[in-house]
């Protein structure tokens, strides 16, 4: 019932420990990883999602408002750097961060500035842009052959903030150093795309993307992806891991601790696969697509499908022509841990239409005893222990979490961990404690630390 | 964002149904006296969560069932409601209420309250239940279990530790299954979700060593059949569950330490 890790050669985090557990004749062959890992994910949690079947070709469609979120990038104090009713052209800077003056967020679409709407705190809350015309800025690619230059490059076209880093999951430092990067092309998420048919007739990019952030680190690069062929060539560096299992299988979380733990002094970075392949195309043609390809599913939905949709897509414009009548909620991102948003989050790759559960009658009496101020603690059952993917002690964990008990949760390993990886705990003690609310009060106190 | 059902008031509904088998039992061995000390436990139960409820805005939990029900079923020759009022009182209260409610204890009330009344009237002498009680409570483990409530591996390391114990001590390892409380106290005082161990060795530990407990009291001390071994073997395993956790967790977390200057 446990969440166990099958190696076909062990995964300790020292590669020459990893080597003296393996037969010799095969030695050769795993140095030149040609003979892959395997993480088995027993457990875990095939939680339902209800609604029609997705199916159909992927259609591209184009909104015409766009939307850049302030959310999307937590750690970030934005300094805006256009202003409202200014033209931009794709590939633009849009805003960067104070502290870390040179990571920008470029624009994807070219159009004009619609809003700029700042948030509690003076931060940055989103920028809308009404798209118009096709112009793109071009970027060298000259100098990407290079680790500087191939860190100026996405730097420049805005793809640097694909890249985020553990501890703490935050866009990384533009002269940081990974111990490792994992390259997610697992998604176990409901109704989530599949990472093979999204990357069909992106392989040569997506190859290309991989080869590239070999660049970025002296480290491994894991290439995490459902058990099958091989989605880029192996070789030394590049180690590619076949995953099984149930969500949460999927997660780039339940890699890193299987694979690669990180620390403060080492952390781990990791990207998503369709910024990978982005990256390959960014290197091939000079600029962005500024598109991805998500699935747009949910009880609340008519038909489910795969769309290729720009980032920041109005998901309201998306959706309203399936939606089936009632109140519904819009998520982008998965039924598990999306958010009630009108705009396709940066690291979303899925949109998920709900029903509004309806709206009780309350009686004073009745919600006083079924809720009072103290919240219901959690009862650390054992299918709680066995939905959870990382290897952790995880009811420890969550009890230390559940109290802010910041400096327990970093001992039991909350440093590997992000929102994303909790959002199973969330849902299988019903929702009464947010643990990735917690997880990231957490983090934050231990950042500052 | 979606959330799942296994609330804490689902959870203890959940151990509610699989008491019911059991409350069947029950009445058809002691019928009406089992039905009282029920009925008084819960209501005491009941008063003293309004309490708290009122003072410190923690919420009712349908636990005060279980609570009520282990009460009666392992407290069988009480004849006294005070008795139990007051026994209950200190149970529900220092066992689980001041810690903040059914989840933050770390001791089970229906033990605290039990041993309460075992060591403050001596002289009262407890019955154990039959065979029909202990087979009674198999169906409501086994959906305990699928659910994913109780812990496998408590439950094992418990038997495990019963058997093992017992064979060493020179006692027929069958015998203690055949008796209903104690069969009872395993499934739903020992394997308790909130009071039993909770890192993934703690609890093969956890279990081990209630099983252990039990055997050990049960064939050394006060006789198999009583009550008391099941009750008094969850008490110190419960205390004893913290420990355990912190052990596991200092011996296996040192890889996550982090070496700071």
């Amino acid at each position: 019932m446990h969440p166990t890790i099958r190696p076909q050669v062990a995964d300790q985090i020292d590669p020459n420990q990893r080597l003296s557990a393996i037969k010799p004749l095969g030695l050769g062959l795993y140095q030149k990883g040609l003979i892959g890992m395997k993480i088995s994910v027993r457990g875990g949690l095939p939680y339902p999602l209800s609604g029609p079947a997705i199916s159909g070709p992927t259609d591209t469609v184009k909104t015409d408002c766009i939307a850049l979120l302030g959310v999307d990038y937590p750690g970030m104090r934005a300094r805006v750097l256009v202003d409202q009713g200014a033209t931009v052209k794709a590939g633009t800077p849009l805003f960067e961060d104070r502290r870390n003056p040179g990571i920008t967020v470029t624009a994807p679409v070219s159009g004009k500035i619609d809003q700029i709407n700042i948030g509690a705190q003076r931060r940055l809350s989103s920028i809308h842009i009404t798209v118009a015309g096709d112009d793109r800025l071009s970027f060298d690619v000259s100098k990407a052959h290079t680790n500087e230059g191939l860190r100026a490059l996405m730097q420049s076209a805005g793809l640097w903030p694909a890249l985020r880093a553990r501890p703490f999951d935050r866009v990384p430092p533009l002269d940081g150093q990974a111990a490792a990067i994992f390259i997610t092309a697992t998604d176990t998420h409901a109704q989530a795309p599949n990472p093979r048919d999204v990357l069909s007739g992106l392989e040569t990019s997506f190859a290309r993307g991989v080869a590239a952030l070999k660049l970025l680190t002296p480290g491994k690069i894991y290439l995490c992806q459902h058990s099958g062929d091989a989605l880029a060539p192996a070789d030394e560096q590049t180690q590619i891991v076949n995953v099984d299992g149930h969500h949460p299988a999927g997660l780039v979380g339940t890699h890193i601790n299987r694979l690669h733990p990180p620390s403060r002094q080492k952390p781990v970075w990791h990207i998503g696969y369709q910024d990978v392949a982005e990256l390959g195309i960014l290197l091939t043609d000079g600029h962005l697509t500024g598109q991805r390809t998500i699935t747009l599913s949910g009880p609340g939905l008519s038909t489910a499908r795969y769309l290729r949709v720009r980032w920041g897509a109005d998901l309201h414009a998306l959706t309203r022509k399936d939606l089936q009548p009632g109140r519904k909620r819009i998520l982008s991102g998965p039924a598990l841990g999306g958010r009630e948003n009108r705009h396709l989050s940066r690291y979303h790759l899925q949109a998920t239409v709900l029903d509004m559960p309806p709206e009780r009658p309350r009686n004073w009496l009745v919600a006083a005893l079924r809720a009072a101020a103290v919240p219901a603690p959690f009862v650390p059952t054992q299918a709680v222990e066995n939905a959870l993917g990382p290897k952790l002690h995880v009811v420890p964990l969550l009890r230390a979490l559940s109290i802010g008990d910041a400096e327990s949760a970093a001992r039991l390993g909350c440093l590997q961990l992000a929102e994303e990886d909790m959002a199973l705990a969330t849902y299988a003690t019903g929702g009464e404690v947010d643990f990735a609310a917690r997880l990231r009060d957490v983090l934050t106190t231990l950042e500052a630390s | 964002m979606t959330t799942g059902i296994w609330q804490r008031n689902m959870v203890s509904w959940m151990l509610v149904v699989a008491l019911l088998p059991v409350a069947a039992a029950l009445w058809i061995e002691q019928d009406g006296a089992a039905l009282l000390r029920f009925g008084v436990a819960l209501v005491t139960i009941l008063i003293w969560q309004a309490v708290f409820l009122i003072a410190r805005a923690q919420p009712l939990s349908p636990i005060a069932v279980v609570t009520a029900f282990a009460v009666a079923l392992l407290a069988s020759g009480i004849t006294e409601a005070w008795q139990i009022v007051l026994a209950v009182s200190f149970g529900t209260v220092v066992g689980e209420q001041i810690f903040g409610g059914w989840g933050r204890n770390f001791i089970h009330a229906g033990v605290v309250a039990l041993a309460f009344l075992y060591f403050a009237f001596p002289e009262v002498a407890h019955q154990g239940t039959g065979i029909w009680v202990a087979i009674s409570v198999l169906p409501g483990a086994a959906l305990l279990l699928l659910t994913g409530i109780l812990s496998g591996r408590v439950m094992i390391g418990a038997v495990v530790g019963l058997v093992v114990v017992t064979l060493v001590m020179g006692a027929d390892p069958g015998a203690p299954f055949l008796q209903g409380s104690l069969v009872f106290g395993m499934v739903f005082l020992v394997a308790d979700p909130v009071c039993s161990a909770s890192t993934r060795g703690g609890r093969w530990l956890y279990g081990g060593l209630a099983g252990a407990l039990i055997a050990l009291l049960g064939w050394a001390d006060v006789g198999i059949a009583a009550p008391q071994a099941v009750v008094f073997a969850a008490l110190l395993a419960a205390i004893f569950a913290p420990l355990i956790d912190a052990g596991i967790i200092a011996a296996t977390t040192k890889q996550w330490r982090e070496h700071n200057a």
